[in-house]
């Protein structure tokens, strides 16, 4: 039988993820008024479960990075004043720098396209809870994406039995999405967690500074207070604490950046203006018309990284293969941790302060009360991803736990092993209660 | 200097499954433009493709009928390029883990020795659309069918093993066959079910270098690829006699100039893994089940119809060509049909009068059963040949049993001596100069007075008992 949502959710989706009659356009050029013709998995099971959809407003091109790059729009949003504990109704709104009015009635969710951490950080800016689901547990069916090996449906919200409720309602084996594991669907109901019997690992590489495929920056204000002060509240609880490495925590940034970008520039070809999307006009001839369209559809961000994938395809296949190998190497290291401990514990940016960024060479995107002149960079984008995106490479589900309400510092990402989602929710709801409910 | 060709074939069959590949849209190319498209096979933002289970079974069974070996694992890739006629930007192939690999046929070399032609490997692939090319007033515009996007491949590619048109000739006649008998394709060139595109090169007799190769597509009949072969066999050896280099490039067939001309070549991508399509696993227990599917192949079945009816190796050889054919006369004779009779009105009367129909054997109003009654009917002398024939064309009209139509059309023997006496009597009366040249020792005359008593008794008469009969009033042995 199928969940039925036990709360009158309010659930706000953006235009990357496929709402029958609704526009898809994705914030890409490439999709102007492209309409889904169907419902995405995701949508349909919460449809039928009774949950009510409006329109998220996001507009960052597929929801990649959740930069916005329509004029006037912030490079990245500012971090949210909101307290933690407030509910996600203006999530959407906070989390993209829109306010709520202008996009119509109040969610209690969001779901959020997460290709290396979206959902996530775009909680840490509204500072409520951000969580990606287990790879696989949850339909991919209708979601227009670009990385089809990371990315999936993420859900933020103020409230963590929200988060459950959806969860329960879109996970599971979909006719539709063959690339779901055949595998035995992992229990969703609410679990208990025993502090005393629960080790949490705190993977040492994940602490000193952002990973970067380009180079390591200093960590943003707040940001390792904010960890210590989660590290505090695990001990208090009961929890064993455990230190352990993953020597090649570094290349988690590199491997996603390499393999994400050719899945993308391959999924991106379906974008070639032949069945839909704008054309543009005088070509004199078919390759002419893929150039002139294909160059007109991207924004500045995906352009830049369908080229670097496009390059890795065609120059460079071996550093692909390279980087599908260490891939494997590190899904298995973190595996083998999992042996070691229940769940795992690391610091959480928001992202590098605006200015900071930029990446090598590249120029920073302007703090210019949050507006850009210049587009931001992949580097700095990547940046900002660097603590979440090693949850996309391997698989994981992972829950971004907002700091404590009216507190200055950020707040911290647990993630499980794969399908370990209602665990690691349920340690969330620990966490949570302890600091006098959600 | 004698040069010598090195010939290596990549044949692609359309599986005849019920849906594409990826997608559960009817796998009906030849339907109205764009009729059978879905947002799968269109790759319409969000979708994700299916794999076809009946798909994976029958491209399973057809490189089981070409001894291949099945991998316990394979994958898809995707095949990178841009051409209006790919709707992802990628086709979806197994270019680094095929679903099988080795196998061969072995064949009749034009010199009677038998020799084996590898394959390589065997892999699965999505067929594009097709590309309609227009002039709208004095624009040229091409438009786009989707129907046959995402229709199910195989494609079969051999190892450099081929040294003449012959060999390629006869391993494309092969491989037919054999797919047909596993019911996996129709495998018709006319109809570009199957598709041949040839790597040719040549080198100097008795050397075993691998010289820079030249692709020839567009073959659309065996003959075809017979044809183009030789035509670039014979143009590389004239090139290089003259000094010319042999440049890798891609060649079309020409069948009304008769030449491979040279064709501009689509950019080809890399291959990097799908991460949407799973990976195919499959169980040992599995592959022996699809082994286990596999039909009587068409050697054996040949040894079979030799060996248990007496067949000649050519006329068993020739009904096993034909799954189809070789079906219908087991039918046959299971139904009491005389095996020698049955061959015989099989290929030269029930075949020819199907293909005139345009109608195929397997579904042909014309069973097995009810032939093999009419076919009773002749061999008890209940009718003649002429008539057999008759009523044959009738049974393609008509559900009507053979009895039924014989009895209506009054096509019953007369074998009655009483009744064919007084005919007897009356064509010898009236025929005395037969009479005579009979009786002058002119054999020949029995045949003139059989036809007379045949035509007085209106065709019906049992012409073996008018023989008799006539032999014994005319005191002949």
């Amino acid at each position: 039988m199928e969940p039925i949502l036990q709360q009158d959710l309010t659930i706000a989706v953006p235009p990357d993820i496929s709402v029958r009659g609704w526009p898809a356009e994705a914030g890409s050029k490439a999709l102007a008024g492209y309409t889904a013709l169907e419902d995405a998995t995701v949508v349909r099971r919460l449809r039928e479960a009774g949950a009510h959809l409006r329109d998220s407003g996001r507009a960052s091109e597929f929801g990649f990075g959740l930069l916005d790059e329509r004029p006037g729009a912030a490079p990245l949003p500012p971090v949210a004043d909101v307290a933690a504990g407030e509910t996600a109704v203006t999530c959407a709104g906070v989390a993209t720098g829109v306010a709520a009015d202008d996009i119509g009635a109040p969610a209690d969710a969001e779901l959020v396209m997460d290709f290396m951490g979206e959902s996530r950080l775009a909680a840490a800016r509204a500072s409520v809870y951000g969580f990606k689901p287990s790879y696989g547990l949850v339909s991919r069916y209708g979601l227009i994406g670009l990385i089809p090996s990371m990315e999936c449906c993420g859900i933020v919200s103020g409230s963590l039995d929200a988060i459950g409720a959806i969860l329960q309602t879109v996970a599971g084996q979909d006719g539709l999405d063959f690339s779901l594991p055949d595998e035995d669907p992992p229990d969703l109901s609410p679990q208990q967690i025993r502090p005393e019997e629960t080790i949490i690992g705190v993977i040492t590489e994940a602490q000193g500074a952002p990973a970067s495929g380009d180079r390591q920056g200093p960590p943003a204000p707040g940001h390792a207070e904010g960890f210590r002060a989660g590290l505090e509240k695990l001990r208090r609880l009961g929890f064993t604490l455990r230190e352990m490495s993953v020597p090649g925590y570094a290349l988690f940034s590199l491997v996603h950046r390499v393999v994400g970008s050719v899945e993308a520039s391959s999924a991106a070809g379906r974008y070639d203006s032949v069945r839909y999307g704008p054309r543009a006009p005088g070509a004199k001839n078919w390759n002419e018309m893929y150039l002139m369209s294909r160059g007109a559809a991207f924004g500045t961000l995906v352009k830049s990284y369908l080229m670097q994938g496009a390059f890795f395809q065609f120059e460079r296949y071996e550093a692909f293969v390279d980087a599908c190998r260490i891939r494997a190497r590190l899904v298995e290291d973190m595996r083998q941790l999992e042996s070691k401990a229940d769940f795992f514990v690391s610091p959480m940016s928001a992202g590098p302060a605006h200015g900071a960024g930029g990446g090598a060479g590249a120029p920073a995107p302007s703090a210019d009360e949050g507006r850009s002149a210049t587009p931001p960079s992949l580097a700095y984008v990547y940046e900002c991803f660097s603590s979440t995106l090693f949850a996309n490479v391997t698989g994981q589900p992972a829950l971004y736990m907002p700091p404590a309400p009216g507190s200055a510092q950020t707040g911290f990402q647990l993630t499980g092993p794969r399908l370990s989602d209602s665990r690691l929710l349920a340690l969330g709801r620990l966490i949570s209660g302890s600091r006098g409910g959600e | 200097m004698e040069f010598e060709a090195v010939i290596g074939l990549e044949i692609h069959v359309e599986l005849n499954c019920a849906t594409k590949m990826f997608c559960d849209c009817p796998n009906r190319p030849g339907d109205e433009p764009n009729a059978n498209t879905c947002p799968t096979c269109l790759w319409l933002p969000g979708a994700l493709p299916r794999l076809s289970q009946e798909a994976l079974e029958k491209a399973s069974l057809l490189c089981l009928s070409l001894g291949a070996e099945l991998q316990p694992r394979s994958a898809f890739d995707q095949k990178v390029y841009y051409y209006p006629d790919l709707p992802k930007g990628y086709q979806l192939s197994q270019a680094h883990l095929p679903l099988s690999r080795s196998g061969g046929i072995d064949i009749v070399d034009e010199d009677g020795s038998t020799r084996r032609l590898r394959i390589h490997h065997i892999h699965m692939e999505e067929d594009v659309a097709k590309l309609v090319h227009e002039m709208e007033g004095r624009l040229p515009i091409s438009l786009v069918d989707f129907n046959r996007a995402g229709a199910p491949l195989v494609e079969i590619v051999t190892e450099p093993d081929f040294r003449t048109p012959y060999q390629a000739m006869e391993f494309l006649k092969a491989l037919r066959t054999r797919v047909r008998y596993v019911g996996s394709s129709d495998c018709s060139m006319d109809n570009g079910t199957m598709r041949a595109d040839a790597n040719i090169s040549i080198r100097p007799r008795g050397t075993d270098q691998m010289n820079t190769k030249v692709e020839v597509k567009n073959m659309n009949s065996v003959r075809h690829v017979g044809d183009a072969i030789a035509y670039e066999i014979a143009r590389q050896t004239a090139a290089v006699q003259a000094g010319e280099p042999v440049v890798l490039h891609t060649r079309l067939w020409d069948p009304d100039k008769k030449a491979t001309l040279p064709m501009r070549a689509k950019f080809d991508g890399p291959c990097v893994p799908d991460p949407c399509v799973p990976a195919i696993e499959l169980s040992s227990e599995w592959i022996d089940q699809m082994r286990a599917r596999l039909p009587e192949m068409p050697a054996e079945r040949a040894e079979r119809l030799a060996a248990q009816h007496g067949l000649t190796r050519e006329d068993a050889l020739s009904l096993s060509a034909d799954p189809e054919v070789a079906a219908y006369f087991d039918t046959l004779v299971e139904h009491g049909a005389a095996p020698r009779n049955a061959m015989h009105w099989l290929t030269t009367q029930l075949i020819p009068a199907v293909k005139e129909r345009q109608q195929k054997l397997s579904v042909s109003p014309v069973t097995a059963e009810r032939l093999a009654a009419l076919l009773g009917m002749l061999a008890k002398d209940e009718i003649n040949a002429n008539a057999a024939r008759e009523v044959l064309a009738e049974m393609f009209g008509c559900d009507e049993t053979p009895e039924t139509i014989v009895a209506r059309r009054g096509f019953k023997q007369v074998s009655d001596a009483g009744a064919l006496d007084p005919l007897i009597d009356k064509v010898l009366a009236e025929q005395a100069g037969a009479v005579a040249d009979f009786r002058n020792g002119q054999a020949k005359a029995l045949g003139f007075l059989v036809g007379q008593v045949m035509q007085a008794s209106g065709g019906k008469a049992n012409p073996k008992v008018i023989r008799e009969l006539l032999g014994k009033e005319l005191g002949a042995g």
